[in-house]
């Protein structure tokens, strides 16, 4: 069993992020608030309640160094929280957005945070040092539909959207002033909402779209149970497409260039690995259930195939009891979010914890093959 | 003017598809005779014009799909000689067959997404559903 660590935090949760020294976790039970938690031994003890947004947290961000917090809701703001001795100090950042915000992200360097929202517009926002506020510039050009994730390349520069009318893009977000001319970049790549590429490999809606460690690979899930592989999106994308087997997947991870998990409405982890030839494929599930693979749908999916065949279907024994969704594993309901752990001293990603709508934070830990 | 030339472009397309549909239609009704419907059903599978937005060349090829379903004795040997590719595609025309509401019809559809179900998993019948590009 894969699954390190299981706490029950609430009915249900939106998102969540681990503080810099992994001590402290922040996540949305699904209203308008966030709480944060530190672990004293073996109990986890809830220390702040950051109540400034008026409908529901839909995404988190807590930057490793700078030690902020960032918080978008559908109330179309967002707030900026630094830790002021024992209170968090919450500033407003005005997005100018006329939908929900659905996402966000700190870039790697800390200098800007990205925002998705339903307004088909993603919101770059950088801190402006003379007026001691921050700024948002839009990217309003582009999307059809809502954006649902968005995901920075290593470079701090190249960002790349998942969104609900299936397709995903990378733009650029150079802001000068903000980021430096890196000698590599092409001056054409340069400008500020400037589309790079554009992959339509998905019909329908895309989520949970990442960069490689390397950024050279960039995957995204589509809701018709596919994952997407592209290689190399910038100068020649090569891409690869794998049919998964059951539910589709909502959130991806990737812990080194050659593997990456998945996670969704299977309420199990999903291992991919590529092979020396940059091959992927599906390899396994991290979660071992009790019951059989074949007969671990549960009693309520036995039931409703028994009904639409029409026969009185043999449901197995152990799920005759409960009505309830457990399958003996560590989630009970669909898995939304998965955030990276990482050790100290490691190149390598092997700790990852996931949250769900059945409230748990789950942490996991593998030995990865180098 | 551009559309124009497109829809001529599309109009030549099917007849192609239509030519190519009626030559599948004589392959299967030999196969049939030779007692070979899992063959049959690859030749009425493969090469389905699914882009396609044509509603006759869509009906026609369901006609000839409908007629190497029905042939179909033994399910379980079918589905396990079956290519994996095809596994979204027959899935289509299985709800497509679902959808007539015809008796015989719907019991042999019901036998075999019954059995496909179980081979393919979940994610063969919500690909089905939710591409609404390629559609039978």
């Amino acid at each position: 069993m894969a699954a390190v660590a299981v706490h029950q935090f609430a009915e249900c949760i939106t998102c969540h992020a681990w503080s810099p020294d992994q001590s402290m976790v922040a996540f949305c039970p699904n209203n308008s608030e966030v709480h944060i938690y530190k672990l004293f031994g073996e109990k986890w003890e809830k220390m702040h309640v950051l109540s400034k947004h008026d409908q529901i947290v839909c995404g988190i961000d807590w930057s490793l160094k700078s030690n902020k917090l960032v918080t978008v809701s559908h109330d179309r703001n967002s707030y900026v929280w630094s830790q002021e001795g024992t209170e968090w100090v919450p500033t407003l950042v005005i997005l100018r957005l006329n939908r929900a915000a659905l996402c966000v992200q700190w870039s790697p360097k800390e200098n800007k945070f990205a925002v998705g929202s339903g307004a088909k517009s993603i919101c770059i926002c950088y801190y402006e040092q003379e007026n001691n506020w921050w700024v948002s510039k839009l990217i309003r050009k582009r999307h059809e539909s809502s954006v649902t994730n968005v995901a920075w390349h290593p470079d701090n520069i190249l960002l790349a959207t998942t969104s609900t009318d299936g397709k995903c893009r990378v733009f650029s977000t150079y802001i000068k002033g903000v980021d430096s001319k890196e000698s590599e970049s092409s001056s054409s790549d340069l400008k500020f909402g400037e589309q790079i590429a554009q992959l339509d490999l998905s019909v329908t809606w895309a989520f949970g779209v990442r960069w490689s460690p390397s950024g050279s690979i960039l995957a995204y899930a589509g809701h018709n149970s596919m994952i997407h592989f592209i290689d190399d999106v910038k100068s020649n994308p090569s891409a690869q497409s794998i049919p998964l087997r059951d539910l589709p997947l909502r959130d991806l991870l990737f812990l080194s260039d050659r593997v990456v998990v998945g996670v969704g409405f299977d309420c199990n982890p999903m291992i991919f690995t590529a092979d020396d030839t940059g091959l992927w494929s599906f390899t396994k599930f991290l979660d071992q259930r009790k019951a059989a693979p074949s007969s671990s749908r549960g009693s309520q999916l036995s039931e409703a195939f028994g009904k639409l065949y029409g026969t009185s279907k043999q449901v197995p024994s152990n799920d005759t009891v409960e009505p309830s969704k457990t399958r003996g594993g560590a989630h009970e309901n669909c898995i939304t979010c998965i955030v990276p752990l990482w050790k100290r001293g490691n190149t390598t990603l092997c700790r990852f914890s996931t949250s769900g709508l059945d409230g748990k934070v789950v942490i996991w830990e593998l030995d990865i093959p180098k | 003017m551009e559309a124009e030339e497109e829809y001529l472009e599309a109009e030549e397309n099917l007849e192609a598809i239509i030519t190519r549909i009626e030559h599948k239609s004589r392959k299967i009704e030999t196969l049939l005779k030779q007692s070979k419907p899992v063959d049959a059903l690859k030749t009425a599978l493969e090469g389905s014009a699914l882009k396609t937005r044509d509603e006759r060349c869509k009906s026609a090829n369901w006609i000839v799909v409908h007629r190497a379903v029905m042939a179909i004795k033994d399910v379980d040997g079918m589905i396990s000689s079956l290519d994996p590719e095809y596994y979204d595609i027959l899935m289509k025309y299985l709800y497509r067959g679902l959808a007539t509401g015809d008796r015989p019809t719907c019991d042999q559809c019901l036998r075999i997404h019954e059995k496909l179900t179980e081979k393919a998993g979940l994610g063969c019948i919500l690909r089905s559903l939710s591409d609404t590009v390629n559609t039978v």
